[in-house]
């Protein structure tokens, strides 16, 4: 390996490490979290609500709840992790080694893709067992689920570097994130929305987002999915394009 | 391009808030040199510090490390510094072996090499007993150990220590200045910033005095007490900060 490959995976296993030495905070409670989720929403309404749209309602609500175990945890992996070592002083150590803003900025956000995929992983898998869940359509479910996992990614990244204080980061999940994923249609379809609320839903990104990688699951969507993925890739081109600007005149990193 | 350790030339820096940290600093440290840096607090010696490492960017000037640009081509300049900072700033999620190796990792050192050179530090520095330990846990003497351990970690040509011994007893304050000695006439080229003038006196080749972003004499602690009219260092550093009322040459001493 070159002395640039060392780093670059020293710098992504330190963010690893990170979590998996919390794994119980980290893996452990967003696991248990969409459980709940699967049996309240899933198991108890499954049982008066039958079908969506032809599909049992689990297996409707299923597909949203990975993205959300992804998306989720990739925002907040990277924004605390990069608050907290703001806080503590110790990304001194990473920003004054000879670490290109490009590394650094793919080595944070790696660190809450690779958390996302886990927990989002590890949701399909034991969803898997406990429903028939099929993968219709892989070829659209891959890119989706990955440009997802990296577009919250680049959120967190975000989030953490222009945050301040705890505050901020707990303000952007609470108030923003949050609340677009659960009116982004997890649970529901936007067609049995009243107007104009299924008009509003339209103009919600993670709407997108769910019928993306609901139709990789089922093959049920709502929308384009040729135009979503070509918007989501540029989406996420567009903010990391921000971050990598933001990294490079080392805004809220170096003084 | 100079064959100097450290080559600064009218370095300037204004914060956001338009604080001028450094008004045009010039200095040149010789490769092997023993080199302070003295002035009260806010002179900017950590701003200096922070600009030759990546931690804040200048608004002027140029800095070379051993030739190489350290501002704007930085890989070769960051690669050839270590730096022990006045704040302890430990990653707490990581152990203090950890700690060792990943900052080797940040520089590019191969796993065997880093591995090697951390059990030989935790040695040195007497912290083999705590190497599985989380750095949080570490006591305050045990953290500067490692603050100072990691610094060294890649064998940096050029090591800056900032205030490295504030704080610290006795005992330990000796033990590192035995190390930082020992790697000194070993070829490695030594910044200090410190506040313990006799520590300078003792230490240093060559001393300067910066105030108000600018450095205002240089010389061995000869040399700058002669520039000053007075017969030591302290004296010179106290007419430097205009408090030549507490000159201890002017304590009689009553039989």
């Amino acid at each position: 390996m070159s002395a640039a490959q060392i780093r670059f995976a020293t710098l992504w296993r330190r963010e690893v490490n990170r979590f998996m030495k919390i794994k119980k905070q980290t893996i452990g409670a967003p696991l248990l979290e969409t459980f709940l989720y699967i049996s309240v929403f899933g198991a108890a309404l499954g049982t008066r609500i039958k079908q969506l749209h032809g599909i049992d309602y689990v297996v409707f609500v299923i597909p949203g709840l990975i993205m959300m175990a992804w998306s989720t945890n990739a925002f907040t992996n990277n924004s605390s992790s990069i608050l907290q070592q703001k806080f503590q002083g110790a990304i001194q150590d990473q920003l004054s080694s000879p670490a290109s803003p490009l590394e650094l900025l793919l080595a944070f956000s790696l660190g809450g893709f690779m958390r996302g995929l886990i927990v989002a992983g590890l949701t399909f898998i034991a969803a898997s067992l406990l429903v028939d869940l099929p993968v219709d359509h892989v070829l659209v479910l891959i890119p989706s689920l990955f440009l997802v996992g990296f577009f919250f990614s680049q959120l967190g990244v975000l989030i953490g570097v222009r945050a301040e204080q705890f505050d901020d980061v707990a303000f952007a999940q609470t108030f923003i994130l949050t609340p677009l994923i659960f009116l982004g249609g997890v649970f529901y379809s936007a067609t049995l929305l009243p107007q104009p609320w299924e008009t509003l839903t339209h103009f919600n990104p993670v709407y997108y987002m769910i019928n993306l990688v609901r139709y990789g699951f089922v093959g049920y969507t709502e929308v384009s999915i040729t135009l979503s993925l070509l918007a989501l890739a540029a989406a996420t081109a567009a903010i990391f394009v921000v971050n990598l600007r933001l990294f490079s005149r080392g805004y809220k990193l170096r003084a | 391009m100079t064959d100097n350790a450290l080559h600064i030339v009218d370095l300037q820096k204004r914060y956001p808030t338009g604080v001028e940290a450094l008004r045009g600093v010039s200095i040149d440290i010789k490769p092997g040199e023993f080199y302070g840096l003295l002035g009260p607090n806010g002179a900017g010696k950590s701003t200096l510090i922070h600009c030759t490492t990546g931690l804040a960017q200048p608004t002027g000037g140029a800095i070379e490390v051993f030739g190489n640009d350290a501002i704007s081509d930085y890989a070769e300049a960051r690669q050839a510094v270590g730096l022990a900072p006045q704040e302890i700033n430990l990653d707490h999620f990581l152990t203090t072996e950890e700690t060792l190796d990943f900052h080797g990792g940040y520089f590019g050192m191969p796993k065997r090499e880093r591995r090697e050179r951390t059990e030989e530090l935790l040695e040195t520095f007497s912290l083999t007993a705590k190497a599985g330990d989380r750095t949080r846990t570490l006591s305050g003497g045990m953290k500067r150990r490692l603050v100072l351990a990691r610094a060294v970690m890649h064998r940096p040509r050029l090591l800056i220590l900032d205030e490295p011994t504030a704080g610290v007893d006795v005992e330990l304050r000796l033990e590192l200045w035995h190390y930082v000695q020992k790697i000194n006439q070993e070829g490695t080229t030594i910044l200090l910033t410190t506040h313990y003038l006799e520590e300078a006196e003792q230490l240093c080749n060559k001393i300067a005095f910066i105030a108000d972003g600018q450095i205002v004499a240089e010389g061995t602690s000869e040399v700058l007490a002669e520039r000053f009219g007075v017969p030591n260092l302290e004296d010179a550093y106290l007419a430097l900060v205009g408090r030549k009322e507490l000159s201890r040459s002017h304590v009689e001493v009553v039989p």
